[in-house]
């Protein structure tokens, strides 16, 4: 078996983590529970000082942190945004992450920032437009980049991909990791109408460095991935699915709206934590 | 970019610029089965990022002009397409101005282009990327300290959470920094006793200057340093 990006990159399981948000400034710096590392959204560091600054600097000194954004624009039609690249370069050099990652969508259209994330086409054309925007933000960032596959409502014309394939194209040609949401593979089986396991399968799977897990919303012609809801038992169970076939890999637990307690989100840091020795054993 | 993507860039970019255009957009895609309400979802996400953000720094903006003027406010900003910076609560900043260029046409209170002056400028010292230095070597003021001018009482009103249904009239200076080891946003009507501190630090004035040049003892001074520097409004050594 060849070897994977992870091991190319010297790149390790860290375990289970969960994400420093607002609300968790004053107490995930202090907290006595079992946590791995700790995911930071960039955007709410890069350019606010005060308690943000405060509570990533305690994070730091307890904790690897892994930036993940949401502005990168890796798809998008705008020039990348020179302050943002550069910031963030810098940002992750401070935290000394072993890695960073953003989605693969874009963000910015038009110089508006949409604060949401887009799909693409799945198609050759944005395969094209994507692999040299993804090889210059690592080369200027100079550290192992990881593109999520993002959950989406509809897809975009004049796809001619399937999905997986787009996906690997995208990561194979800039020749960078994956970030596996776990839960946006469940929310788009269920509102495309696809087995998620076969979509699994599809992926390339070594190149799987961290997996996200997180709830969602499910409407009456929709599910909407909320990160506002416990990780459901569909979820946890394709979790399994994938680590059985990667073996253990750096897990978040997302939560970003309807924050519950620092505590409840740590009991889920600590189900996937299990979920990760059972398969290591 | 290859014709075809740059073409679907454009007319995204159109339809979030202008939801109701779904089906132009569908349109402009022949063979496009994806189902509009799908589709729809991507425009409400993208208004209601700014709407939230916007609620979320001029509560009581919101809260003084009511709900339906509230609406046609967010309506209006949202086409202007404020979000220019990847930080998203900078989609709030030219907020202010645009409040203050409808106040009159849309028959706004008075004070609400202060009020929304001041909530802006409550976020903008809590974030404030400047250093506030962990030491100082003299009187230096609080680098965050962010001064407001307007003709109504809104430090108090503030403080009362919008209790009374509007502010009292009257002159304020209204001063704002963020607390050195708290970390959140002070605000307070600036006083005289304020202003003399300030000053001290600004020009770099002793204790007996300050005293024999008002007529104050010069324990009344030090202890109006000492408030200010518990208060975080200057650091001392």
């Amino acid at each position: 078996m060849s070897e994977s990006y992870a091991q190319r990159h010297g790149l390790r399981p860290l375990g289970a983590g969960i994400g420093l948000r607002r609300g968790f400034y004053e107490t995930l710096p202090r907290t006595e529970r079992a946590l791995d590392w700790v995911e930071i959204i960039p955007e709410n560091f890069l350019s606010l000082g005060g308690r943000s600054q405060r509570a990533l600097d305690a994070c730091v000194e307890r904790w690897p942190v892994l930036p993940h954004g949401v502005g990168l624009n890796i798809g998008g039609p705008d020039p990348m945004d020179e302050d943002y690249v550069t910031r963030l370069a810098a940002l992750v050099k401070r935290v000394d992450a072993p890695f960073f990652s953003d989605h693969l969508s874009y963000s910015r259209l038009g110089g508006v920032y949409l604060h949401d994330l887009l799909p693409l086409p799945f198609n050759e054309e944005a395969v094209e437009h994507v692999v040299p925007r993804v090889r210059e933000v690592m080369a200027r960032v100079g550290r192992p980049f990881l593109l999520e596959n993002p959950s989406y409502y509809a897809r975009m014309p004049g796809g001619t991909l399937a999905e997986a394939t787009f996906l690997r194209h995208v990561v194979e040609q800039a020749d960078c990791g994956l970030l596996l949401d776990v839960n946006n593979i469940y929310v788009n089986s269920q509102n495309h109408g696809y087995e998620p396991r076969a979509f699994v399968d599809a992926l390339p799977l070594e190149r799987v460095v961290q997996i996200h897990l997180a709830g969602h919303d499910r409407y009456p012609d929709v599910i909407i991935d909320t990160h506002g809801a416990p990780v459901c038992d569909d979820v946890w169970s394709l979790y399994r699915y994938v680590l059985e076939r990667t073996g253990p890999v750096s897990t978040l637990i997302e939560w970003d709206q309807s924050i519950p307690s620092m505590e409840a989100v740590l009991d889920q840091a600590d189900q996937a934590r299990a979920v990760l020795q059972e398969v290591a054993r | 970019m290859k014709p075809g993507l740059r073409h679907f860039f454009d007319s995204m970019a159109d339809f979030l610029a202008d939801p109701s255009g779904l089906e132009r957009l569908r349109a402009s895609h022949p063979g496009w089965d994806s189902p509009p309400s799908r589709v729809a979802l991507y425009g409400e996400f993208v208004r209601f990022h700014v709407r939230s953000a916007l609620e979320k720094l001029y509560p009581l903006t919101q809260a003084s002009v009511g709900g339906e003027q509230w609406a046609a406010l967010m309506e209006g900003y949202t086409a202007t397409r404020p979000a220019r910076h990847y930080e998203m609560n900078r989609l709030g900043e030219a907020f202010p101005a645009f409040a203050a260029d409808v106040a009159a046409a849309r028959q706004l209170p008075e004070f609400i282009p202060a009020l929304t002056r001041f909530e802006w400028a409550d976020w903008a010292v809590y974030a404030s990327e400047e250093q506030v230095p962990e030491r100082a070597e003299r009187l230096t003021v609080n680098p965050t300290l962010t001064v407001l001018q307007h003709p109504y009482q809104l430090c108090a009103w503030v403080r009362a959470k919008g209790a009374a249904p509007v502010p009292a009239p009257g002159e304020e200076m209204a001063l704002l920094w963020r607390h050195p080891s708290q970390l959140n946003t002070w605000f307070a009507a600036a006083n005289e006793r304020m202003l003399l501190v300030l000053k001290m630090a600004v020009e770099g004035l002793s204790v007996a200057d300050v005293a024999a040049a008002t007529g104050l003892a010069e324990e009344q001074v030090r202890r109006a340093v000492r408030q200010c520097a518990r208060d975080g409004l200057i650091l001392a050594p």
